[in-house]
């Protein structure tokens, strides 16, 4: 078969314009994935050469290293913490958004601009916020009347706070469920009206089902998102106190950046990246039977 | 699915003026909205504060008097306006490689037809499922060996080999434009490189503009990368300026406050004035995804 030559320059033409991206994808997703295959079996500082040792980084990770167990705690608490709240949180917010109301307009301004902050300002000014002494958190208890509390400081009450600062910026969330319940046709809710159905039921046989398709994604979203955390405990707590804080991707981070352990950190980075896709796949082989596709929109 | 669900305010039928049910939400998100802006109001009060009255207790929620010279002390001690340009020149940087490099891409994949496209186009997509860190080590030793180490190079030059999340925008939201607009430009004997550019793109300015605000709000939020590359203090980006200086500040809130709000104020001036394109841009980022 033999391609006509301006059938040969169309193509042409066409990989000339998705170059930029074939270059990328190469250099920036293919070849670290590859290459870290290799890396995850090695002994390696960074400085030197990589050393063949087959899987002795995965034998102590699992066996000896006394940080890892609870960093996998730590991250698993954090993700099936944070993911439901913010998902629960920002689709109850974004019901209350909906429909009309005197200052609407003002109501979603002010619930997204938190998301609007960076996220190292964020979280330097909740630092100063979960001062114990002086910070915000305490000093509104305390003219509640309230007991203190211990926020950053002690190992059961860190990461709950972490996961607080997180709700704070639902906003995002917020903001796309909300363009999604606008987009669910009005002519159900009428059809209901008809048949006499109360607000409450429609919430959960229309409004529910036509919005599971962007609740499935940003179910997916969150779960990838959340187990790749590491700004929060870089800023706020470098892990601790007793690991409670330690989450994955922050131990990588150390372990290859200050600890020098790169082939050992690239075996880490392969351990997190199958629990994530485990927890893919179980999200999707079970909340997947849920999401209602509408059938006339598979174009 | 319409591709821009602008967030509009939905009007079922003409109801009574506010029934119970609306004050109950209206109560609601009087409270949920005062416990959003409550963090940002007590950072105002703080950075405005004298350097004891941050010590107090019971704390003034008011400053007594207003202390505004602590804009000018707190970006004073920290370098904080070279650190300043630093973060806008590449957050401006890599904003225009991201979009000059998407936008190609993305009339690429929509447009032109080649052997390819599609196994191309799901492994763009496909990349945004993998997480961000498991290239972080091979791409380190990579700009390394580059010579690329305590430059921003390893933070720009990426920026400019397309971005999957936009490249994969701008191809949903190019399918929703007719294609007889090229067929008649290629008729009067047009590139696709000028259709691209006096065509298509004045014609995609919404998410044009919406792709610019989010690049922009990422390179300027960006603090991994940073903290791994750039080491020497004049090179650094505000994101890791502040993130360092929060313990030389340990005694002086104030001009810690008022420094982080000079970093935050950008990206607050770009929400005010380019609100419709962020909420846009969450719905289309939605529902182009759902296709």
């Amino acid at each position: 078969m033999t391609v006509s030559k301006k059938k040969l320059r169309g193509w042409a033409k066409g990989y000339l314009f998705i170059l930029p991206s074939i270059i990328g994808f190469s250099v920036f997703v293919a070849y670290p994935l590859l290459s870290s295959i290799y890396y995850a079996l090695t002994e390696w500082s960074g400085y030197d050469k990589p050393r063949f040792v087959g899987f002795d980084n995965f034998k102590y990770m699992f066996t000896e290293d006394p940080a890892f167990w609870p960093s996998v705690r730590a991250t698993l608490y954090f993700v099936i913490m944070s993911v439901p709240l913010s998902l629960i949180l920002g689709l109850l917010l974004a019901m209350l958004l909906n429909k009309s109301l005197p200052g609407i307009k003002w109501f979603r301004t002010i619930y997204y601009l938190p998301t609007v902050v960076p996220s190292i300002a964020t979280l330097t000014l909740w630092l100063f916020i979960y001062q114990p002494q002086y910070g915000l958190a305490n000093s509104l208890l305390r003219l509640l009347g309230l007991p203190e509390g211990t926020w950053l400081t002690s190992e059961t009450t860190a990461l709950p706070s972490i996961v607080l600062i997180g709700l704070w910026q639902v906003g995002s969330g917020v903001i796309i469920f909300l363009s999604g319940l606008q987009s669910v046709p009005q002519e159900l809710y009428e059809a209901a009206e008809v048949d006499g159905a109360v607000r409450w039921r429609m919430a959960l046989h229309i409004t529910i089902p036509m919005i599971t398709p962007i609740l499935f994604l940003q179910l997916i979203l969150g779960i990838i998102g959340a187990f790749q955390a590491f700004n929060q405990v870089q800023v706020l707590t470098g892990g601790g106190p007793n690991f409670s804080t330690s989450l994955l991707n922050f131990k990588i981070y150390n372990d290859a950046f200050n600890g020098r352990m790169f082939g050992y950190s690239i075996a880490e980075v392969w351990v997190l990246f199958v629990i994530i896709m485990i927890f893919t796949a179980l999200t999707y082989r079970y909340s997947n039977r849920f999401v209602y596709y509408e059938s006339d929109n598979s174009k | 699915m319409v591709m821009q669900t602008e967030v509009r305010t939905t009007t079922r039928k003409p109801r009574r003026k506010f029934s119970i049910l609306d004050t109950i939400r209206f109560i609601i998100l009087t409270i949920g909205a005062i416990a959003m802006l409550f963090p940002l109001l007590w950072m105002v009060t703080i950075a405005l504060k004298g350097n004891n009255d941050v010590f107090k207790i019971p704390p003034e929620w008011f400053p007594r008097e207003l202390h505004w010279s602590n804009f000018v002390t707190g970006t004073r001690e920290i370098n904080f306006w070279q650190t300043f340009g630093n973060s806008m020149f590449i957050a401006v940087v890599c904003t225009i490689g991201q979009i000059a490099s998407s936008v190609l891409v993305g009339y690429g994949l929509a447009r032109l037809s080649f052997p390819g496209r599609k196994l191309w186009f799901s492994l763009f997509v496909g990349s945004l499922m993998l997480p961000g860190f498991v290239g972080m080590i091979p791409l380190f030793n990579l700009y390394t060996s580059l010579g690329w180490y305590d430059s921003w190079l390893p933070i720009i030059v990426p920026a400019f080999f397309g971005n999957a999340t936009f490249s994969f925008l701008y191809v949903q939201y190019l399918k929703t434009i007719s294609v007889s607009f090229d067929e008649a430009a290629k008729i009067d004997g047009a590139s696709d490189f000028y259709i691209l550019m006096k065509v298509l793109v004045p014609m995609t300015t919404p998410v044009i503009m919406t792709m610019v605000i989010f690049s922009f709000q990422g390179a300027w939020n960006q603090y991994l990368e940073p903290l791994i590359y750039i080491i020497d203090p004049s090179k650094w980006t505000l994101s890791l300026a502040m993130a360092s200086y929060k313990g030389t500040y340990a005694t002086a809130w104030n001009l810690f406050m008022a420094a982080d709000l000079i970093y935050i104020l950008p990206m607050l001036l770009i929400f005010f004035f380019g609100q419709k394109f962020f909420m846009q841009g969450l719905g289309s980022v939605n529902s182009a995804s759902l296709k």
